[in-house]
């Protein structure tokens, strides 16, 4: 770790940043040193200001008041090429690579000019790759890697310009426990040699272990900062979702699972020997036999990639089944439309919330009422004064933080989108099921609380809730039952109250009980 | 709890589109004048004398202004479909041969469709009708194509687009179709006359003006789809299509139907304009018959930028351009490519300025 007892000239220094989106104020008198050599943990839950700090530092946006200073030289970015030119790098949360092309063509996107030297910047890669202990097929095209490789992908890109600050924006969220651990080496690495890495992210372990100091902001602001971070990680987490005026803070997980009643009531979910082929004849889900009871809450638990986006999927009626039936509160829906599955009263929370969740170009009004169009319409014209209560009152219910009702879906934080999905689907007509899958994926602590208590509410009204999710301690802190997946088969499941850790790692690895 | 919505910030955002694209366009079109100027000059035609043709085949008497408006009815008419079905991120540009569809259904129905005789009008709105339904169905194919193919629409509407067009020519060709009947050798390829009855009446006909009832039809029409397009759920639905299909087929939308029916009453319009230009305008289907006007109503829907009146000045635009142009040709001997050529400028002064417009706008 580099020695900062003589504080070295600051890669970057941010002086007083403010930053408004109309009457908004994104970013409050942003004050902030990153060192050479370190790695700086910028926390906060979502909507707290770090990705529009992140994209203020890349040039993104431009800030509002405040002075920016790189390497002591004034430091003003009008867009990501000027901070690229400065040396600072970035990786956002969403891949920016062309999957047609090789991993060498996109490594060398926009770093060569005129005629490309294969040969001699294949030389540079792989002293770069080396440096970092990577290992990356050059040839093969990225539409056929995993997320984690691509990702390592775009790392790579941002080395090769030898930047002296590196941004991740949540560079975790996406990636598998063993990925992680590689990614957390990377970082450490890349520090030592002398850049300052800012990682972005929510998860403690990843700070207890790798961030030399931590910086929390809420709101927009900074509220305090930690130069041995891995001891003060409770000071942190309460910095990060305490709020002012509110004493009652919620811990990420809520509720004591002995203490609930435990009702075997009438099943709302059956699914009955479901199969699924994809289009290349691997089969994703391997003849799954389950149910959900009312009012209680059953996890599908796993490793990443073993049938539950495909159980997901299935149930959202997004992806056809080769065999077997689905039955929800008695009625056969096998192959059932989208609209036909929301009419018999199931709530779907899509794992991949942008891409099927909502429209993030339309409003949040729009988004809220999204499914639910023919209760706000009459003879084929909407009712806009309806459509606008009722958002206004799903807003306050849910407390989904948006600068108005009309704004565009795309610029609420991960957090309060994921909120408005769930207002909008647990606000369905005569809802008996709702399948949530990665409900909490990407968001912070106090959003992550927030879904839970409102899935919840839903068990406790009567709802079968189907949890998917990749999170364990979560899954076994809520759910009534554990079913654990494995190469799209149920391995085992596992009762509340006679959790073994033991056997259901066993199970997700493969190995029968 | 505590909540951050302000309302007021939607509410300034709304009256903005109208006035701007206003502003985008007036500007435009000055500096075109002045290209236009210079390039008549350069082909040693005397200024003023250039003008006085172009004002004159424009505006210079009742009737050269009904004819400027009877042809804008035809660019707004696509515009207005081209409108629409760009709320899903559908780009159609089949208006030719959407035109060309729609005046050969409209004149068989006029000539041999037994409409002639009909009551209340219905002598030429059955033939309108026909051509909004052969127009729709011309439009639905690429819609079709797109939703269950994937085929991109810009191709297969431009594609069939053609085909349409050469289905005229043979239809003007063949005496079995809808050829007049050789009676002489120099029986030209064209259709008979429609009957009168077929024929769009006239507004204001003793103004001298010229302008039909096309006028009224298009106004209506106009409204109608911006009503669809702000206020009804089919509006709605277009939207979301348009943005994320994923999404809205999860949100229990019918992304065929929707894509099919944008396309198809984008054509249905395209139908229209044919029928009302051959029942309004020219009486007879002859070869070459969209002369192009379904390309200037695909400029007319893109300059408009999403907004219907958009789509009415443009169109006007257009329509005065297309006539003092026509004139300026046959009287001032300015060359026909010429006013291509100024034409051209125009559309690009006004895309470019609108480009820099809305930049500006979000720096703002």
């Amino acid at each position: 770790m580099a020695d900062h007892q003589d504080m070295p000239v600051p890669a970057l220094s941010l002086q007083g940043i403010d930053k408004f989106f109309g009457a908004f104020q994104a970013l409050s008198n942003i004050t902030l040193d990153l060192l050479p050599g370190e790695v700086h943990c910028l926390l906060g839950e979502n909507g707290a200001g770090k990705s529009t700090l992140c994209n203020v530092i890349f040039g993104v946006h431009q800030p509002d008041s405040g002075v920016m200073f790189r390497a002591g030289q004034p430091y003003q970015p009008l867009k990501p090429h000027d901070a690229l030119t400065a040396g600072i790098a970035m990786v956002h949360q969403h891949f920016s690579l062309v999957d047609n092309a090789s991993v060498l063509d996109n490594l060398l996107l926009g770093q060569s000019q005129g005629w490309i030297n294969y040969g001699q910047q294949q030389q540079r890669i792989k002293e770069t790759l080396q440096g970092l202990g990577l290992n990356l097929d050059l040839q093969v095209k990225v539409s056929a890697l995993s997320v984690g490789e691509r990702q390592r992908v775009e790392i790579v890109k941002c080395l090769l310009r030898n930047p002296s600050v590196l941004i991740l924006d949540e560079p975790t969220a996406v990636l598998l426990p063993a990925e992680i651990s590689a990614l957390l080496s990377v970082c450490a690495r890349v520090a030592n040699q002398g850049c300052a890495v800012v990682l972005v992210t929510h998860k403690l372990a990843e700070i207890q272990r790798i961030a030399s100091r931590a910086t929390v902001l809420q709101n927009g602001r900074v509220v305090t900062a930690s130069t041995q971070p891995a001891r003060e990680i409770d000071r942190l987490v309460r910095a990060m979702i305490d709020r002012p005026g509110q004493t009652n803070v919620t811990a990420p997980v809520v509720g004591d699972p002995q203490a609930r009643r435990y009702t075997l009531s009438e099943e709302v979910l059956q699914l009955d020997g479901v199969t699924v082929r994809d289009a290349l004849g691997v089969t994703r889900l391997d003849n799954c036999t389950m149910v959900v009871n009312r009012g209680e809450i059953v996890a599908i638990a796993g490793v990443e990639g073993n049938g539950q986006s495909e159980l997901g999927a299935v149930l959202a009626g997004m992806l056809p089944v080769s065999d077997g039936q689905i039955y929800v509160a008695g009625k056969e829906v096998t192959g059932a439309s989208p609209q036909q599955i929301t009419r018999s009263g199931v709530g779907i929370v899509p794992e991949d919330r942008h891409a099927v969740g909502c429209i993030t170009e339309m409003s949040l009004t729009e988004n809220l009422l999204l499914n639910h169009m023919h209760h706000y319409s009459r003879y084929g014209f909407l009712q806009r004064r309806k459509m606008r209560d009722r958002a206004q009152a799903l807003i306050t219910r849910f407390d989904i933080r948006a600068a108005g009702i009309d704004v565009p879906f795309g610029g609420l934080s991960g957090g309060n989108q994921q909120k408005a999905v769930l207002a909008r689907e647990l606000t369905l007509e005569s809802l008996v099921l709702l399948v949530a899958a990665q409900p909490t994926r990407g968001l912070d602590v106090g959003a992550v609380a927030a879904v839970y208590r409102h899935i919840q509410d839903a068990r406790d009204r009567g709802v079968g809730i189907l949890l998917i999710s990749s999170e364990l301690d979560e899954v076994l802190a809520v759910a009534d039952r554990v079913v654990v997946f494995y190469r799209g088969k149920i391995m085992g499941t596992s009762l509340c109250g006679q959790h073994d850790r033991t056997a259901i790692g066993a199970w997700m690895a493969g190995q029968a009980a | 709890m505590s909540h951050r919505v302000i309302k007021s910030t939607t509410v300034q955002r709304r009256a903005d589109p109208h006035l701007r694209t206003l502003l985008v366009m007036s500007g435009a079109i000055a500096v075109a004048m002045l290209v236009a100027i210079l390039m008549i000059l350069s082909v040693g035609v005397p200024v003023s004398e250039a003008l006085a043709a172009f004002a004159d085949g424009a505006w210079g008497s009742p009737y050269a202004i009904g004819a400027s408006i009877n042809r804008s009815l035809v660019f707004a008419l696509v515009g207005i479909g081209f409108v629409l079905a760009n709320r899903a991120r559908l780009t159609n540009v089949g208006g030719e041969g959407q035109i060309a569809i729609g005046g050969i259904a409209a004149t068989a129905m006029s000539l041999y469709g037994g409409c002639e005789e009909l009551p209340y009008g219905l002598a030429y709105i059955v033939p309108i009708l026909c051509a909004a339904l052969a127009g729709g169905i011309w439009g639905a194919i690429p819609g079709w194509l797109k939703a269950r193919l994937g085929t991109n629409e810009v191709i297969s509407t431009l594609l069939l687009s053609f085909i349409a067009v050469w289905l005229l020519y043979w239809c003007v060709q063949s005496v079995s179709l809808l050829r007049q009947p050789m009676t002489s050798g120099g029986t030209l390829p064209e259709s008979l006359t429609i009957p009168d009855t077929t024929q769009l009446p006239l507004l204001w006909s003793d103004s001298g003006l010229g302008i039909h009832l096309g006028l009224a039809i298009t106004l209506v029409l106009g409204i109608v789809v911006a009503v669809i397009i702000q206020r009804t759920r089919f509006g709605f639905s277009l939207r979301a299509v348009g943005y994320n299909p994923q999404a809205a087929r999860r949100a229990g939308m019918a992304i065929t139907w929707t894509m099919v029916a944008a396309l198809a009453i984008a054509g249905a319009l395209g139908g229209i304009a044919g029928a009302i230009m051959l029942q309004g305008d020219q009486y007879s289907l002859k070869a070459g018959f969209s002369s192009g006007y379904g390309f200037d109503g695909l400029v007319v829907g893109l300059l408009a930028r999403n907004s219907i009146t958009g789509v009415f000045v443009a169109a006007l635009l257009f329509g005065f351009m297309r006539s003092g142009g026509i004139n300026m040709e046959m009287v001032a001997q300015v060359p026909a490519a010429l006013v291509l050529v100024v034409q051209a400028i125009v559309i690009l002064t006004l895309a470019g300025s609108a480009i820099w417009l809305s930049r500006k706008g979000v720096k703002v």
